[in-house]
């Protein structure tokens, strides 16, 4: 839980409200058309998930936050630099709405989604 | 004139009409794009609202296009459609930032709708840019309108409706161009973010930049000068557009005049193009002002053409080189020489409240000075300005102010280049931290000897109270001149003299030997040197040092050593 000290009392802001920015903000982010559910890796279902919790996962450690996000990327995209972008913007997004550091960011590209007419 | 023009112009057209649109004319196309994108590569640069996503749009999307055509530079394709595809391989594979993949995308749409084709004809043409709508939207889950995805549709649009006109591809792409200008202009409407900058999208700008230079080959224009712009009359600083004269600027002209019909911005700013560079206009209340460099034999030129357009109310003009050495030796405030970081090398970013110390600074080799001081604090991101671009990732924060501490903490917190904050607390601080300064050393060994060498330094400041107040257990009335030590208030004095002079009783002169006193930028230098003066007589032993500091609020600063 991360947490800032007021005069009155203190701030607490959970994983889960991190997870939602960062969510919004991967959505926005060009050339990822989803995000997969976390334990795609463990053989479960290849998902797209419409709740924030299941594509990402917020660590605290101390004042820090790290980030997984698991995406689904649009095929025929440079996949590099989209997974870039949305570590980018995540950070970006986080940073200015909680002030707090974003540590670190790790993008999982979990699949591609191939359109319907490739 | 502009008839001339004019009429050049139509022939040239009707000769690239004439031409079969194959793969070949594709390419050139593509590059008249990418060299026009390059030459306002800056400008659009210049429109980013974010300081984080996306660094610089001009750059990511100049590095797509520059991939795309490396990609086809040698092919010798005739088919339009082999052509396209191997763009959209290009552009793929050099994808750079948000802006370059969404470009990519466009150009994979379009290659896909030109599949097959042998020339490039309105109704494919208006195919492809559908297709590029699709393929660029299908790529992301939230489109975000008021960008180049945006423009991108607005171009589909205008081109579906154009083929229904006409089926000539020139035509078709002009319709395009004028289609994208006012999709940019029209995003500041649909993304808020765009509209407090109050700027235009800068990837939607990218993408029109790319359109036009198209059009100005077909037109025959120049692609490697930056395209006219009209602007608000006050913002045309000449001054500050002055780097250094080049060969060929000799003179600067700059001519007001009311134009007899409506000015025609075209034709006129083509026949100025022939005359010199550097070329401004600027609009306000029907007056135009034309600003243009030119070379000595040519200074006569713009005035002699614009008195036949109009009422000639005022011209100037001077010459640059003269000028430009008067300048470089009136201004020394102005023209810092920074320190020039090598790759690798550790660069220090300051903050100085005023000129005098930020000369000092940078001729003990600073690579970046941010101003502030006191009453105005930098924010991180100014800071972080400061030193993002320099071509190293080792850098050491002096804040010189114990409210700038926090500041650049977080700026050393969000970049990802290696930062070292110093916490000195002063001027003088700043200034015998850098005196530890090691360009090639190591960063943290560095760090650690300039954070050492803060406290081999006694700070003194003076000012005069703004509110009546107690602190500490002095008492101090508005208006009294105050003097803090190591930023604690010390005493309260009538005079700035006396102030000093107590100030420096506390200070355990025995222990030091030199007393330096950076005046402030109110502070008459005349009062500064009969303070000196008093000093010296008080202290004859120790050394006594005066520099202009030019900082606001503090008459004096006292770096006691």
């Amino acid at each position: 839980m991360s947490k800032e000290e007021t005069t009155l009392g203190s701030i607490h802001i959970s994983p889960n409200a991190v997870a939602t920015i960062a969510y919004h903000a991967t959505l926005r982010s060009y050339g990822v058309v989803g995000l997969a559910s976390r334990n795609l890796a463990s053989g479960l279902a290849q998902t797209i998930t419409k709740d924030p919790n299941r594509g990402i996962s917020v660590r605290y450690d101390e004042d820090k936050i790290d980030i997984d996000i698991y995406i689904i990327v649009q095929y025929g995209t440079r996949i590099t630099s989209v997974a870039t972008s949305v570590a980018n913007i995540v950070q970006f997004n986080v940073e200015k709405a909680l002030g707090v550091r974003v540590n670190s960011i790790d993008v999982h590209v979990a699949g591609l989604r191939v359109g319907d007419d490739e | 004139m502009s008839d001339e023009l004019a009429v050049a112009r139509a022939k040239r057209v009707a000769e690239m009409k004439a031409l079969p649109f194959d793969g070949q004319a594709y390419k050139r196309l593509v590059e008249a794009g990418l060299i026009w994108l390059r030459t306002n590569q800056e400008a659009v640069n210049a429109l980013n609202v974010f300081p984080v996503p996306d660094g610089d749009t001009g750059t990511n999307m100049v590095l797509t296009m520059q991939s795309a055509y490396d990609e086809i530079a040698e092919l010798g394709h005739h088919k339009v459609g082999d052509m396209a595809a191997a763009v959209s391989q290009g552009a793929l594979m050099g994808a750079r930032g948000n802006s370059g993949v969404i470009l990519s995308q466009i150009w994979r749409g379009v290659a896909r709708g030109l599949e097959d084709e042998e020339v490039l004809t309105g109704t494919n043409l208006a195919r492809a840019f559908a297709n590029a709508r699709d393929t660029a939207y299908r790529g992301v889950v939230r489109p975000v309108e008021g960008t180049i995805l945006t423009v991108c549709k607005d171009i589909a649009t205008a081109a579906e409706a154009a083929r229904e006109e006409t089926d000539c591809p020139i035509e078709i792409l002009e319709k395009l161009v004028a289609a994208a200008d006012i999709s940019v202009e029209h995003t500041p409407e649909l993304l808020p973010v765009l509209k407090d900058a109050g700027v235009v999208d800068s990837g939607g700008m990218g993408l029109y930049l790319i359109l036009e230079g198209m059009i100005r080959y077909i037109y025959g224009e120049p692609l490697d000068t930056p395209t006219l712009s009209v602007q608000p009359m006050a913002a045309l600083e000449m001054e500050k557009a002055m780097h250094a004269v080049e060969e060929g600027q000799d003179f600067e002209v700059v001519v007001d005049f009311y134009p007899h019909d409506e000015l025609e911005l075209k034709p006129f700013y083509d026949a100025l193009e022939e005359m010199g560079t550097s070329i401004q206009i600027g609009e306000g209340d029907g007056m135009y002002r034309m600003h243009i460099h030119v070379p000595l034999e040519n200074r006569y030129l713009p005035i002699d053409y614009i008195m036949d357009l109009g009422t000639v109310t005022n011209v100037a003009m001077e010459n640059l080189v003269a000028q430009m050495g008067e300048l470089n030796k009136d201004t020394d405030y102005d023209r810092l020489v920074l320190h020039n970081i090598d790759p690798g090398e550790i660069a220090i970013v300051t903050v100085s409240p005023g000129p005098g110390i930020s000369r000092i600074f940078a001729s003990l080799g600073v690579a970046a000075i941010v101003e502030g001081g006191q009453t105005m604090n930098p924010s991180t991101k100014e800071l972080l300005a400061a030193f993002e671009n320099l071509p190293t990732d080792k850098v050491i924060i002096l804040p010189n102010n114990k409210n700038i501490i926090l500041a650049a903490q977080a700026a050393r917190d969000v970049t990802v280049k290696e930062v070292y904050v110093v916490p000195s607390r002063n001027i003088p601080q700043g200034l015998a931290a850098m005196l530890m300064h090691n360009p090639s050393g190591d960063l943290a060994t560095v760090a650690k000897r300039m954070i050492k060498n803060l406290d081999t330094v006694r700070t003194g400041e003076v000012t005069t109270a703004t509110r009546t107040v107690e602190i500490d257990g002095v008492k101090v009335k508005t208006g009294e001149v105050i003097a803090l030590l190591d930023g604690k208030l010390v005493l309260a004095a009538e005079t700035v003299e006396e102030a000093c002079l107590s100030l420096l009783e506390k200070a355990d002169m025995d222990e030091y030997e030199l007393v330096t006193l950076y005046v402030g930028g109110d502070y008459s230098r005349k009062e500064a040197n009969r303070v000196g003066d008093l000093i010296q007589e008080k202290y004859p032993d120790h050394e006594i040092e005066m520099l202009d500091g030019g900082q606001p609020h503090y008459q004096l600063i006292l770096s006691i050593e």
